[in-house]
């Protein structure tokens, strides 16, 4: 048998095959759904485990399904790719425990963990994507898969939430898909190389590449929520905790952001994007971006619509940070890819828990919570930091890679955007720190839920906990082999190399 | 053994940090709260031990962290442990209720631990990490009695702790740019090298002049030290006011290179804070703010030493012993007079004692006026002494002003003592637990002028140099006494009091019109605009009929059906083009 054909396949499997059965359990099969959902996270991680090894050791493994001559999917483990994978696994395993505490004894469970898996296999079928269409195929997958999750609930205002997704993003697929066929007409390949496969090309092309481009990043950017392209996110926060968690840190909106990664450094290559000149518009709608979704976010009192801005402003870091073209700027891009991951998990599993438990949805009804759900909230005061970018925190190695990289690159504007960004970011998270720890609590919670001598369930309390850990381990351990950012630098050096 | 010992230097930041988490984890334990107080001892004994540490590298921390101790950071740590130490003890009897004892010292010892650890910091990324530890930490001390002037206060400290970490980001993130190093020793050079020379050095030294309360930037500090519960007041005021001190003293140029413009730059707004501080200090009448404008003034004169290091760099090595022994004598005699106001609060019945109170507090605050034999004298001689290396005109400004701000010091102490007096004889004093450690701070920093080795010293007890710093001292204290028996209590009571925290006020109102706007601009015009933009581009098809299929396929099918009809026929144009 050859494994490294199989292992991205098995990889994709072990959330899908999963996902499948599940569909056909019936809503009281708890314990069989239970050992599903976790056998096949755990299964997952362990092949993942195997091909982080060999990935380092520079082993290649790839997958390839014949489709029609000439055009292939094809899945392929690149550190890249491996860096996606790992954050959508790790991050799977840890939402899909906190999803079985939240939607404890609520309807149509077998639906939502059905969905939940096909979500995952898509999320990692995008990081493994070996070409443009690969990739396409799993990111319209994504789509599919996470709007019977936003709109899960039923209510109204979930299905007017789930119809704006949809427009947008099957809208933005459609844009992609053009962009896609012409540069299939133009190049006559698709497969990802390593500094693109573009820059041969004769240079009377040079204006069809830009309006391609427009059209690939104007697609992803839907998913990125790039402004003014980011509509559906806020809206689409009304959805359960732990699916806004997964779509806001992993799954959709990194999918975009991945998306413009591959676009950037492995179709067009970045130096050759950088000579059609079409990196500068690309890092202002990216710093645009970042300070209106700040701006959004400051005066949001919905928490989960604050941090839904919040993610607006955060996840376009990634952009900038590829669109400032120079090595050090591609590692704080890139590994904001993981940073704002957990630092966004995080915060929405607080938010999650805070209504849960309490039936609190609002900042304004946030007082004295510090000493209602304390651990909670030292989760949440660490990744609300972690925003802010103070340091050890993963988000300050993001920011000072971020500066370093555009001060390198001569754009000495980009940190003038980080300032402005973190300085926002502190207007609009320290006032709910405060308000968390420092005052009274009212004499009554909302819709108080009862846990004996515990602040909530265990299944709730320990996705946090975990997840804000790691945020501040990734960034204190930043050095360490197999962080987020030393794999980061070994990304970078595959696209700088001499 | 070497290897063994410096490890105490991880320790040092560790000890309080790990004891801060022991509290929170195991909140019905009493071990933890028990050895809190101590936190500080390890730091102590690292700066006690008379040997060179090695250093210490953890490749895997941060962009690769790294700690020591240099002759700097031994005398920094010293008065640091010191009065976290003395401050730690005398909390444990001054907060009354465990309940409020153990919310303080969980933030009491992280910012210990911030403080500790940014002294053995010797790269700039783990000197800004525990700066910000400590920085936002210390929040909990300021705002720990939850009273309306506490949480202003707070939220004034906060906004600049924001300003400040966000011009030392971009002040680091460009020396950065031209060193290859992180560890301080390689960031002088850097700085002088690179292009954005300028840029950097003002970063810097706003940045950390925000901490040091230098002139301008200083409205924060006389609201937040005094409303501090007192151990922390005089922490803040003693040892935390330092840290930006001695950031400054790390990534300037120092000694390197001859920067005149900035250095009399640093010069004037070091004066500046000086007189400017002595002044509205004497108008003040809590106390606590008048110390903390002694404060400001006092840093200013350090900071005169620091401008002095670009003015004449050749004689920075002793200019340096200046302005260690300068933080030296400042941390302790204002820490002990922060703690003496908590004494004096609770005299005693006892007239004796009611009068030791008030020595304790006198010789501080001889200390801080630079009468003689005191460790003050010493601080300001050493100075004095390196104000000669300095080309004229800024050495004859400087040598004419400096005995001045001596005055001013001498006429805030008397100003200071006169409001805290012990005089009143109701009160029963049973805080016996706050005078040990108080005793023993104002006792170290009485005698720590006669335990500095001679060769530091040359000569300074000779009649001449006496006669030079008396004249000050007792024109101060003459001005004091004639105001004092001249105008009548009464009148002193009505006597126009500055709002403390001064050009706060403009600044508050400035501010308020901002966010007014801000809030207006976020709420109302952004999303207006954006509303505009999307209902344009949506108008064409919000009406349109797929839009409407789609709502009644989905009220009809159920909400996946719709989603696999759309993945066929989306494989379906794929299939198509792949086969065309």
């Amino acid at each position: 048998v050859n494994w490294d054909a199989w292992l991205p396949i098995l990889v994709i499997s072990s959330s899908l095959l999963p996902g499948l059965v599940i569909f056909f359990l019936p809503e009281e099969y708890h314990l069989t759904r239970t050992i599903l959902n976790l056998a096949g996270a755990i299964a997952k991680f362990g092949f993942v485990g195997i091909m982080i090894w060999g990935v380092y050791h520079g082993h290649a493994y790839q997958s390839r399904l014949p489709l029609v001559p000439g055009l292939d999917l094809i899945l392929r483990a690149d550190p890249l790719a491996m860096l996606f994978v790992v954050l959508s696994t790790g991050l799977w395993l840890v939402t899909t425990v906190y999803a079985i505490g939240y939607l404890e004894g609520s309807p149509h469970r077998s639906r939502f963990f059905g969905f939940f898996s096909l979500c995952v296999t898509s999320t990692v079928g995008v990081a493994l994507a070996g070409n443009l269409l690969t990739f396409l195929v799993f990111y319209e997958m994504l789509t599919l898969s996470t709007y019977p999750l936003v709109v899960h609930r039923g209510t109204e205002a979930a299905r007017q939430a789930g119809r704006t997704y949809l427009t947008y993003t099957v809208g933005g697929g459609a844009l992609f898909l053009a962009g896609l066929v012409w540069l299939y007409a133009v190049a006559g390949t698709l497969d990802f190389a390593p500094r693109g496969f573009l820059a041969g090309l004769p240079g009377e092309q040079g204006p069809t590449l830009v309006a391609i481009f427009a059209l690939l990043i104007t697609g992803l950017g839907v998913k990125a929520a790039l402004v003014p392209l980011h509509g559906w996110l806020p809206r689409a926060m009304v959805a359960p905790a732990p699916v806004s968690a997964l779509l806001h840190a992993v799954a959709v909106v990194k999918a975009g952001a991945f998306g413009i990664i591959r676009v950037v450094y492995d179709v067009y290559g970045v130096e050759f994007a950088h000579s059609l000149g079409v990196t500068a518009p690309l890092a202002i709608l990216a710093a645009t971006t970042i300070i209106y979704g700040s701006l959004r976010a400051l005066f949001q009192d919905d928490l989960k619509r604050r941090l839904a801005f919040s993610t607006v402003s955060q996840v376009s870091y990634i952009a900038l940070g590829v669109a400032v073209v120079g090595p050090v700027a591609t590692i704080g891009g890139v590994v904001h890819l993981v940073h704002q991951g957990l630092m966004k998990i995080t915060l929405f599993f607080c938010a999650g828990n805070l209504a849960e438990t309490l039936g609190v949805h609002k900042v304004s009804e946030m007082d004295g919570v510090g000493r209602r759900m304390p651990w909670t909230m030292v989760a949440f005061t660490l990744s609300a930091f972690g925003m802010i970018g103070a340091p050890p925190i993963a988000g300050f190695l993001s920011k000072w890679y971020l500066g370093l990289g555009a001060l390198q690159a001569g754009q000495d504007w980009v940190v003038l955007v980080l300032i402005g960004s973190s300085v926002l970011n502190a207007a609009y998270f320290l006032p709910i720190v405060y308000g968390a720890w420092f005052k009274d609590p009212p004499a009554s919670w909302p819709v108080e839920r009862s846990f004996g001598n515990k602040e909530t369930a265990w299944a709730l309390l320990l996705p946090p906990m975990t997840t804000g850990l790691l945020a501040l381990a990734v960034g204190l351990l930043a050095s360490a082999p197999f962080s987020p950012l030393s794999w980061v630098r070994l990304i970078a050096n595959l696209e700088y190399a001499p | 053994v070497n290897g063994t010992v410096s490890q105490l230097l991880l320790f040092a930041p560790a000890a309080p940090l790990l004891l801060a988490l022991a509290l929170v984890l195991f909140p019905k334990t009493s071990a933890p709260i028990a050895i809190a107080p101590w936190a500080a001892l390890p730091a102590l004994t690292a700066a006690l031990i008379p040997m060179p540490f090695s250093a210490l590298h953890y490749s895997w921390v941060l962009l690769g962290a790294d700690l020591g101790l240099d002759g700097t950071g031994r005398v920094f740590l010293l008065f640091t442990a010191l009065l976290w130490l003395v401050a730690g003890i005398y909390a444990r009897a001054y907060l009354p209720s465990p309940a409020s004892r153990k919310r303080f010292f969980v933030y009491f010892l992280l910012a210990m631990s911030g403080n500790l650890g940014l002294i053995v910091a010797l790269d700039i990324m783990t000197y800004f990490a525990f700066f910000a530890l400590m920085s936002f930490a210390s929040y909990g001390l300021v705002v720990h009695d939850r009273t309306p002037e506490a949480i202003r206060a707070g939220r004034v400290y906060m906004m600049l702790v924001i300003v400040g970490e966000m011009l030392l980001f971009a002040s680091m993130i460009l020396v950065m740019r031209t060193s290859d190093s992180l560890v301080f020793d390689a960031v002088g050079p850097a700085v002088l090298q690179s292009e954005t020379r300028n840029l950097i050095l003002l970063l810097t030294l706003l940045g950390f002049g925000i901490k040091v309360g230098a002139f301008g930037l200083h409205m924060w500090l006389p609201l937040a030290h005094p409303v501090a519960p007192t151990p922390a007041s005089a922490v803040l005021s003693g040892a935390m006011i330092k840290a930006g001190l001695l950031g400054w003293l790390r990534m300037l140029p120092l000694g390197d290179a001859a920067l005149p413009l900035w250095g009399g730059a640093i010069v004037i707004a070091g004066l500046a804070a000086a007189f400017f501080g002595a002044l509205v200090g004497l108008t003040q009448r809590n106390p606590k703010t008048v110390l903390a404008y002694s404060s400001i003034s006092q840093m200013g004169l350090i900071t005169i030493g620091v401008g002095l290091g670009l003015l004449a760099p050749q004689a920075w090595p002793l200019t340096l012993t200046a302005v260690l022994i300068y933080a030296l004598h400042h941390g302790l005699a204002k820490g002990a007079l922060f703690l003496g106001v908590g004494v004096a609060a609770v005299p005693p019945s006892v007239a004796w004692r009611r009068w030791l109170v008030g020595l304790g507090l006198l010789l501080p605050a001889l200390a801080l006026a630079g009468a003689p034999f005191t460790s003050g004298m010493l601080a300001k001689a050493l100075l004095k002494a390196q104000v000669a290396f300095v080309p004229m005109p800024w050495g004859y400004w400087i040598k004419t002003l400096l005995p001045w701000t001596a005055v001013g010091t001498t006429l805030i102490m008397a100003r200071f003592l006169y409001l805290t007096w012990p005089r009143s004889r109701a009160t029963k004093s049973k805080e016996l637990g706050i005078w040990g450690p108080w005793a023993a701070l104002v006792a170290a920093a009485t005698v720590v002028p006669w335990l500095i080795p001679r060769e530091h010293t040359p000569d300074l007890w000779s009649a001449q140099q006496i006669g030079a710093v008396l004249w000050p001292v007792i024109l101060g204290a003459g001005l004091a006494g004639i105001a004092r028996w001249t105008v009548s209590r009464h009148t002193m009571k009505k006597l126009p009091e500055l709002p403390p925290g001064d050009i706060l006020v403009p600044i508050e109102a400035g501010a308020r019109a901002a966010l007014q706007l801000g809030r207006w601009f976020s709420l109302r015009w952004l999303p207006g605009k954006y509303g505009m933009l999307i209902a344009g581009l949506t108008g064409m098809y919000t009406r349109s009929t797929w839009e409407d299929a789609l709502i009644s396929g989905e009220a009809k099918f159920g909400r996946w059906v719709v989603g696999v009809t759309l993945f066929l026929l989306l494989g379906t144009a794929i299939a198509m083009f792949a086969l065309g």
